[in-house]
């Protein structure tokens, strides 16, 4: 037997190392991963000055990596096995039973002050006032569901710093109490780090009284469950796939304002589209953006109601499903990603406007060092 | 190229097994050689170069000595052939260390010159010195084909972390070995075994050293410092290991007998037993080339005490350019001694726990000298670990739980408590069990770490200072 033994082995041996090269070999390559949610490598074509500068090697191993077949089933066993050895976390997420959870590195601080000065520059600088929304993402609201002494930012001390540091022309809006006594409800997505609509209407409903508006209230709204399997950024970064997917609603209020047109410039080019929402995305991997489609420099949007109220947003991705609920109120709504541009100016006056409303979520508004770019 | 990648393993090493496999015998070396240089020109493009023409220079040598008896002319080829490898070693690996030394001493302001090390230089300077050497000494008979002594210079399974096959271990497989199902398999079964310590043990635990390494050290609990280097104590073993075991597997599916590089060392009772176990040809090499010509033991007290402070300053030297691996040789150096001069009979009489957890303290310790690279990060993680900031804090309590199994799984893998266990299965009456689900155990274990190969975020290759 132990003859036998020797030749399964061999055998055994030489069919594995065979047939998995061989199947990748003859499978169709793809040039992006939609499941990852990013390009893949193509295959390398070999010259003298990339062999010598080791990136035809890099990118070689990269392509076989990238191709190498079934990856994701591949990468689901090792990560089951990882959990079954007391590991909870992959790429930076936590895995917990309910959801994917990122795991946030602490900001820099003196980032996030620039930030705060720009705003309060602008302020001073415009009659418009000015209002600013931080949103705790799922990290900040669902840290009790992680893992005893995993390591987390706690996200109310972050929002508290930045609301202390604005001066009196600022109107900061907190919503992280009113999210936080919701979270039994589905206001955050499982698997990807974005609000759910109902996060949004949550945050809504306390943000549009301070705007001096009464806010709609939710029996006033249809919700159509336009899919139900949606898997976000987190699962892309996991590839974990015994979380539940999650739902894209749209929201309508048959009684309330509509949009008449909203027009979106991608920096090259302007394009007039007449619904706030972009239906073909809920056939891509990239349902979120359903809401006012993906990022873009500059939004305008027009509605048919009979009011002088204009606002003017900066924003990062959270504000495009909370956007929708706004158009109920202003007749006119602007919004700038400041990642796209360096003169806002070009684009929208602050004078013109009734309201300024800063909104980003916590994590983008501590990271992302595009928004003292108002301030120039 | 490492042997942990999916393009050695799915990839390189089919492609080379089946051409091996169906070439005749003549042509076997060809192949070896030829797959020896592409694995290695994988990794290093540029300074193939050196390796080549420091082969060349050691056949080179070998032939003037084998055609002349003429002691002085057969001296001159060898140090000549020393001059070239030592030399090449020196400027690739420590002049810029030295340059940087001569600068702060005198306050001068040498450029250093920034070469690259070619990956596994130390390992084949090595191999190939102990060629001209034997071949001086007498002792190996001189090669006459410069493909074969190529061969055993490239030999890819070995080439670039070891172990440090001595020319004299394979010379005669070189020319003449055999090819069966025996070795074969019994090869691919120390590679998968290798491969899953590199893949699943070594890189796993090897995350958590990678995080606390990155920490400030005066903040560390003392929970923390000691999880982060008994995570580095595992990574680097089984590592290590895991890449023996796999050469010494592809040595065997070839037909080469590699000496074996560990066996067990955790284990040890005292230090000097410990470097018995760990990296064996390592020491080997040095016991052989350095210690014994300098006159071992055979003169004295005092001049064996010089001889194994020379060793282990070099040992601790071999492994890196910088003041920690000198450290860490010096304090191997001074162990060594102590127990030399009389410890050692303590040891024996100590109950088995105490000395091989003395033995165990000191090794990782040691490792503390050995992978931070500066002295007073050395010396502020040290404290940590005797008077840390707090017995534990969140953070190790938090690793603890994320890495206890994986500790538990390093701990059973590192003794000697599985082999003994194979060992009775496959001659018990159960034997037949064992037989049969080998291979299953072997597929689990290569598939398994596919998926860690699939998706390896860190997965790094520890030897590229030595």
């Amino acid at each position: 037997m132990k003859r036998i033994q020797k030749r399964i082995t061999t055998i055994m041996f030489f069919v594995t190392l065979m047939m998995l090269p061989l199947i990748t070999l003859f499978s169709e390559k793809k040039d992006f991963s939609e499941l990852e949610n990013r390009p893949l490598q193509k295959s390398p074509a070999f010259s003298f000055d990339d062999w010598f500068d080791k990136s035809f090697m890099s990118e070689f191993e990269s392509f076989v990596s990238d191709h190498f077949t079934g990856r994701a089933k591949w990468i689901n066993v090792k990560i089951n096995s990882e959990l079954m050895t007391g590991k909870n976390e992959i790429n930076g997420i936590y895995i917990t039973d309910e959801r994917l959870i990122e795991k946030i590195p602490e900001p820099e601080y003196e980032a996030v002050d620039r930030s705060i000065e720009a705003i309060n520059k602008l302020a001073e600088t415009t009659e418009t006032p000015v209002y600013v929304m931080i949103a705790p993402t799922s990290a900040g609201v669902y840290t009790d569901t992680l893992p005893k002494n995993a390591p987390q930012l706690d996200q109310q001390e972050v929002i508290e710093h930045i609301y202390g540091g604005f001066n009196s022309k600022v109107s900061s809006i907190d919503v992280f109490d009113i999210l936080n006594a919701s979270k039994e409800d589905y206001i955050y997505y499982r698997t990807d780090h974005h609000w759910t609509s109902l996060g949004a209407y949550v945050a809504y409903s306390t943000a549009i009284s301070k705007l001096g508006f009464t806010s709609i209230p939710y029996s006033k709204y249809d919700v159509e469950h336009a899919s139900s399997d949606f898997l976000g950024t987190y699962y892309s970064k996991t590839l974990y796939d015994s979380v539940q997917s999650d739902t894209i609603d749209i929201y309508s209020n048959k009684d309330g304002g509509s949009v008449v047109s909203c027009t979106i410039n991608n920096g090259l080019e302007e394009k007039t589209y007449d619904s706030i929402y972009f239906r073909e995305f809920l056939e891509t991997k990239d349902k979120y953006s359903t809401y006012l489609g993906t990022n873009q420099p500059v939004i305008n949007i027009k509605t048919n109601l009979q009011s002088d109220k204009k606002i003017l947003i900066f924003k990062d991705s959270y504000a495009n499903s909370f956007i929708p609920f706004l158009t109920q109120h202003y007749n006119e709504i602007t919004a700038l990603d400041m990642r796209y541009i360096n003169n806002f100016r070009e684009y929208a006056l602050p004078e013109d406007y009734t309201h300024i409303l800063f909104l980003y979520n916590c994590t983008t508004f501590a990271s992302d060092d595009n928004i003292k770019k108002i301030a120039y | 190229m490492v042997f942990s990648s999916l393009t050695f393993l799915y990839f390189f090493l089919p492609v080379v097994i089946i051409s091996y496999m169906l070439v005749p015998k003549k042509i076997k070396n060809v192949i070896l050689f030829v797959s020896g240089l592409l694995f290695y020109a994988w990794g290093e493009p540029t300074y193939i170069w050196v390796m080549i023409v420091s082969a060349f220079v050691d056949f080179a040598a070998g032939i003037i000595m084998g055609r002349t008896e003429k002691k002085s002319t057969r001296r001159m080829a060898l140090i000549f052939s020393m001059i070239v490898d030592l030399g090449f070693l020196f400027v690739f690996k420590y002049s810029g260390f030295v340059v940087g030394v001569i600068n702060s001493v005198f306050g001068t302001s040498i450029t250093e010159p920034d070469l690259p090390l070619p990956i596994g230089i130390s390992f084949y300077t090595f191999q190939s010195m102990s060629y001209t050497i034997d071949v001086y000494l007498g002792k190996v008979k001189v090669q006459k084909n410069f493909i074969n002594y190529l061969t055993y210079v490239s030999l890819f399974p070995q080439l670039v972390a070891g172990p440090i096959v001595r020319y004299d271990e394979v010379a005669d497989e070189i020319d003449e070995r055999t090819v069966n199902v025996d070795n074969v398999s019994e090869g691919i079964g120390t590679f998968v075994k290798g491969l899953a310590k590199k893949v699943l043990l070594a890189n796993n635990i090897g995350m958590l050293w990678t995080q606390v390494k990155a920490m400030d050290y005066s903040e560390l609990s003392v929970l923390t410092a000691w999880l982060g280097i008994l995570a580095f104590t595992f990574q680097i073993y089984f590592d290590f290991s895991g890449y023996s075991d796999m050469a010494k597997g592809l040595g065997k599916i070839f037909g080469f007998n590699f000496p074996i590089n560990f066996d067990h060392p955790y284990q040890s009772r005292s230090i000097s037993e410990f470097w018995r176990r760990w990296h064996i040809t390592l020491g080997s090499w040095f016991r052989n080339y350095l210690y014994i010509p300098l006159g071992g033991n055979r003169n004295g007290k005092l001049k064996t005490y010089r001889n194994l402070a020379i060793v282990w300053l070099l040992t601790g030297f071999w492994h890196g350019a910088s003041f920690n691996f000198i450290l860490w040789g010096a304090f191997y150096g001074v162990l060594i001694i102590i127990e030399r001069l009389g410890f050692s009979k303590v040891l024996e009489k100590l109950p088995v726990a105490v000395s091989t957890a003395y033995t165990f303290l000191m090794v990782v310790i040691g490792w503390v000298m050995f992978d931070i690279e500066t002295l007073p990060g050395v010396f502020s993680y040290l404290k940590a670990m005797f008077a840390g900031n707090g017995l534990t804090d969140s953070f190790g309590l938090y690793q603890l739980s994320s890495y206890g199994v994986m500790f538990v799984l390093c701990i059973f893998a590192s003794t000697d408590i599985f082999t003994k266990l194979t060992t009775r299965l496959s001659s018990g009456k159960a034997s037949a069990v064992y037989y049969y689900s080998l291979p299953v155990v072997q597929l689990l274990l290569i598939l398994l770490s596919t998926c860690y190969l699939v998706d390896a975020t860190y997965n790094p290759f520890l030897y590229f200072r030595f």
